[in-house]
């Protein structure tokens, strides 16, 4: 059985490595090209004293190149799904071969069980070999720039894009075995997928484990350092605030000193504050960071220290075997009792 | 008939097989002995692959009981290995080479007889590096059978697997089939809407039609308690006791008649003769479809050609 499922692996098997090979020779030069660039900078800033503007600068230059490679190791999964998953058995029942194939001495179980096997090891290799490599070749950015607990770099670094490739395959196995056809299986495992990708890092990862809380006073100059005042719906917020070695998962809507919410028209007029020529103010929101700050406020952090990394890959990763391990037997049940 | 303890290859008790309302096989009961080459005929929709596939277990019945060798269909690996199955349309995988099927069974099939499936394949003149994708329908058909028999099975279940086939390969595919039968000892069941090859290498016979079992039994047996009279216009409006009429038509001066008959017929104004397999199955097929007594539908007809 092992013979017969890599024969019928063997082209996309290829297609695969030939895939994986373009995509490792890239992650390998591109792993040298920035150890060479973080050295070079060193060497430019050691001799001044102070490095955390030029190491500032390498993370930078390379934050656009590794989340474009992060969002290509998200899409990974749906590849998997869809191309190696979803034709596993729905291809067989299309041709009628599964009439040729499930009446050789092998219970369909074990030929659904053995051809999973074969193909997860294959989805495994390369989906463990493309995270590998980045997470190599983006080492040391993600030193320098501490977010590889972040809610894009996370799933694209050790052992969580691993397991969701593996997830992504049993997927679109069990799709395949459930629309008996290939195509339709192929475009609802792309789609569940992509959404499972969106749904799990901001939906689930967050509470994977209970996030601490805290309560930040929001100064003037606290506010000047967020990445934006209010949101699309024009609530009382402030986004994009930070922890220092932690991931922030969430952060309330501003609150007043008893607690509750501020007053969507008192946030309106500090917008409108006009600045004091005597003494104009000189953060990037100006005259309302002023006003907002005299206001009292301050909001509620909900964040992930980045001590609890490991922990969460192997929350996530585990998450996910347990999910595929739910559908295998869901579609060894189902193999068993009706398809054709 | 075999008295042996062995169990029978196939037995059947109120087998039925729906889908959604449909009956594709309404309550039957069949019990099929070792050791003969069944025929399975009816007209399209008959449900002749539904209860083949019910016997290899590729679906599961409605209700009601089927024991294929004494087991239910399928039942676990090893029984699997003592029943060969041929679908219809002879599937076979296209990227993979004649070898390669061979090397499917020989990796799959715990009793799979190497020699055997060789010697087939060169016989037929199936070369082993040809892909099955360029295979012709005739080809096809003797590797998908070759796959089924060097199991070495105890049953061999062949669906409609020379419908398809030109005269020319389709009398190779079931000399093959017989020369199988005899070599490994097995039995076997085919369904074919083809009269002519059932009455060629069948000596069992099971008549299905709207979904039910209408004549089932060995040929020899059935073909001795038939007769085909000619008699007089209106001479079988009052028949004696123990002559059942199958069938009636029109034939010139005379009607011509199918009668089930558990004894000799004397009576003097009829001609009796031996009945033939086609006309037997014919006229079961004619009463089933509820046809006037005049004659065979034009839709039974063209099935059986």
């Amino acid at each position: 059985m092992i013979w017969m499922s890599w024969r019928q692996f063997r082209a996309q098997a290829v297609v695969g490595a030939a895939a994986l090979a373009v995509l490792a020779g890239y992650l390998l030069w591109l792993g040298f090209d920035v150890r060479d660039a973080h050295a070079g900078y060193l060497a430019q800033c050691r001799p001044q004293g102070d490095c955390a503007e030029a190491l500032a600068r390498f993370a930078r230059d390379y934050e656009n190149t590794l989340l474009y490679l992060a969002a290509l190791l998200a899409l990974l999964p749906a590849v998997v799904g869809m191309f190696w998953g979803a034709p596993l058995i729905a291809r067989e029942l299309e041709s009628g071969t599964h009439r040729l194939v499930w009446n050789q001495s092998v219970t369909r179980r074990r030929w659904l069980l053995v051809k999973l096997l074969v193909v997860g090891l294959g989805a495994v290799l390369v989906a463990g070999a493309a995270s590998l490599l980045l997470t190599w070749a983006a080492a040391p950015v993600d030193a320098v720039a501490g977010n590889r607990f972040s809610t894009v770099v996370f799933g694209a670094r050790d052992v969580a894009p691993v397991a969701a490739a593996g997830f992504a395959l049993v997927l679109g196995t069990v799709i395949g075995l459930l629309t008996r056809r290939t195509l339709p299986a192929m475009a609802l495992t792309g789609l569940a997928v992509v959404l499972l990708q969106f749904a799990v890092p901001n939906l689930v990862r967050p509470h994977l484990m209970p996030p601490v809380r805290a309560d930040r006073a929001m100064t003037e100059q606290a506010i000047n350092e967020a990445r934006g005042l209010g949101s699309i719906t024009n609530s009382a917020t402030v986004r994009g605030l930070g922890v220092p070695g932690a991931w922030v998962t969430d952060v309330s809507e501003l609150r007043t000193r008893d607690g509750r919410t501020l007053d969507r028209r008192a946030f309106d007029d500090c917008f409108s504050a006009r600045d004091d020529p005597a003494a104009p103010a000189t953060g990037q929101y100006g005259a309302a960071a002023r006003c907002l700050g005299a206001l009292d406020l301050h909001v509620e952090l909900a964040y992930q220290p980045n001590h609890r990394y490991w922990p969460f890959q192997l929350l996530e990763s585990g998450l996910y075997l347990l999910a595929a391990g739910v559908l295998t037997l869901f579609g060894l049940w189902r193999i068993r009792r009706r398809v054709t | 008939m075999p008295s042996d303890d062995t169990p029978p290859v196939l037995l059947a008790e109120g087998l039925t097989k729906r889908y959604g309302r449909r009956a594709a096989l309404t309550d039957c009961d069949l019990t099929v002995p070792r050791g003969r080459v069944v025929g399975l005929v009816g007209p399209n929709g008959a449900g002749k692959s539904t209860l083949l596939q019910l016997a290899c277990g590729l679906i599961a019945p409605t209700s009601g009981t089927l024991r294929v060798l004494g087991a239910p269909p399928a039942a676990d690996a090893a029984h699997l290995a003592r029943v060969g199955f041929v679908a219809q349309d002879t599937p076979v995988y296209p990227t993979f080479t004649v070898a390669e099927h061979l090397r499917m069974g020989a990796r799959l099939n715990p009793g799979w007889d190497q020699r055997l499936a060789e010697r087939r394949i060169a016989q037929v003149g199936l070369h082993p590096g040809q892909r099955a994708g360029g295979l012709s329908g005739g080809q096809r058909a003797q590797l998908a059978l070759t796959v089924a028999a060097a199991k070495r099975p105890e049953l061999l279940i062949l669906d409609e697997p020379a419908a398809a086939l030109d005269p020319l390969a389709r009398d190779g595919f079931l000399a093959s089939l017989m020369e199988f039968v005899a070599e490994l000892d097995a039995s076997a069941v085919l369904s074919s809407h083809l009269l002519g090859d059932v009455a060629r290498v069948c000596d069992h016979l099971i008549v299905l039609a709207g979904s039910r079992v209408r004549l089932t039994g060995a040929v020899a047996d059935l073909l001795a308690a038939h007769r085909r009279v000619l008699a007089p216009r209106g001479g079988l409006a009052r028949l004696p006791a123990g002559v059942e009429l199958v069938g009636v038509r029109p034939d010139g001066r005379y009607d011509r008649a199918v009668v089930r008959a558990d004894r000799p017929l004397a009576e003097p104004s009829w001609t009796v003769e031996p009945v033939d397999l086609k006309e037997l199955v014919l006229a079961y097929l004619t009463r089933a479809a509820g046809a006037p007594a005049g004659g065979v539908p034009t839709p039974a007809r063209e099935a059986l050609r």
